[in-house]
């Protein structure tokens, strides 16, 4: 085909383009693979029963701030890295505020709590699944956020798949807290955090693969 | 239309608003840009050149949602430009690993001498037509006094005196204060 040709081609579908099309891109691959693992949440493992009323205490709120301010660090990071002049990506930092605040927590609840309840409140009931469900449930959502990158433009696909696979596990967390009954920060912060972890681990692995263009 | 930053940025900002012709002038634009930035790195067949500047026309069209309008229009080309060489370095089995992307996609110094030619270009743009031509004869294309007075068909005299008289014009202007 001729450039020229080619050219026309292109300018034939110029649609408007909105200034924050990248961060509606990623949000919408984002919900969508969020509601896949919702509904494979409440038709497999179930909502806790409880929901409602964890909904009004505390306990709930801790493990939303935390996951939900990670995802919001993990997708400011992913929209810089989705575009194609992304040599230095800004808010690194930020990743870290939800785990050192969700670490002071935990330090206040090991000081209230006696040293023998320690490795109760650590464990909880569900620390051997807690992980796995949140690396189980955040591939639907990266596989959302990998259609998010079909229009997008990432030239450093390591680092772009890291930051997409931290959001996916930080979305994918917010979302097992509608099943999960634990309480406590300490075992959030561990069991919570290797979970998304291994998203993101998944993604620095992958990006190089399936983000190419 | 003389090519240089502000006028490829406005171009695709009305491309960006929905304005197809604007869109249009801006992808015709960029096709010279675009064959110089790889003609002087591939060192393959023309048909490879051109394969690369349509891949990245369609990449500059299919992806232009990333542009961030706050940032330089031209990086953001050569950031796709680039990009699209690694990538078909690496296809044709050049450069094989794509994991170490990254520090082959560390900005070259094309960009800085596409953009150092753009305010060439600019200042050249305010002098007159004869002093501009022979300053870019003698001085960017490298010709001689001889050659570039042959090729106007005027005294090499002249040329000299075009020359440094323009330079002179182009001294003072760049060391005036920006207004």
């Amino acid at each position: 085909m001729k450039t020229d040709d080619l050219i026309l081609s292109l300018a034939r579908d110029t649609r408007p383009i909105r200034r924050d099309a990248i961060r509606r891109r990623i949000a919408a691959g984002l919900i969508a693979g969020g509601i896949v693992s919702a509904v494979f949440i409440a038709f497999s493992i179930g909502l806790r029963p409880d929901l409602w009323l964890a909904m009004q205490g505390a306990a709930f709120w801790m493990k939303w701030g935390y996951t939900l301010s990670l995802s919001a660090a993990a997708m400011a990071m992913t929209v810089q890295l989705a575009r194609p002049d992304s040599d230095r990506v800004r808010g690194l930092w930020l990743t870290a505020v939800p785990v050192i605040l969700l670490a002071g927590i935990g330090l206040i609840e090991l000081a209230l709590t006696p040293r023998a309840d320690w490795l109760a409140m650590w464990l909880g009931h569900s620390w051997q699944a807690c992980p796995l469900i949140v690396f189980t449930l955040s591939i639907p959502i990266f596989g959302g956020l990998l259609w998010s990158f079909r229009s997008l433009a990432p030239t450093r696909l390591r680092a772009a798949g890291a930051a997409a696979g931290l959001l996916a596990g930080a979305f994918s967390a917010t979302i097992y807290c509608v099943h999960c009954p634990e309480v406590s920060a300490v075992f959030v912060l561990t069991w919570y955090s290797l979970g998304i972890l291994l998203t993101t681990l998944l993604g620095t692995l992958l990006g190089p693969r399936l983000l190419r263009w | 239309m003389r090519t240089n930053e502000d006028v490829l940025r406005s171009l695709m900002i009305d491309g960006l608003d929905g304005d197809a012709a604007a869109h249009t002038t801006l992808l015709r634009l960029l096709v010279p840009l675009l064959r110089g930035f790889y003609r002087r790195r591939v060192r393959g067949a023309d048909d490879d050149v051109e394969d690369l500047v349509q891949e990245t026309l369609i990449a500059v069209h299919t992806r232009r949602a990333t542009y961030d309008w706050d940032r330089a229009f031209t990086a953001w080309v050569f950031a796709i430009a680039r990009y699209k060489m690694v990538d078909h370095f690496r296809r044709a089995g050049r450069l094989r690993p794509i994991d170490d992307l990254e520090e082959t996609l560390i900005a070259d110094d094309f960009e800085a001498a596409a953009i150092a030619r753009l305010d060439i270009d600019d200042l050249l743009a305010g002098l007159p037509p004869k002093q501009a031509r022979m300053i870019r004869a003698t001085r960017i294309d490298g010709l001689s006094v001889a050659e570039a007075a042959s090729a106007d068909g005027i005294g090499e005299s002249d040329v000299k005196i075009s020359v440094h008289r323009g330079l002179k014009a182009l001294i003072a202007r760049v060391q005036r204060p920006a207004q």
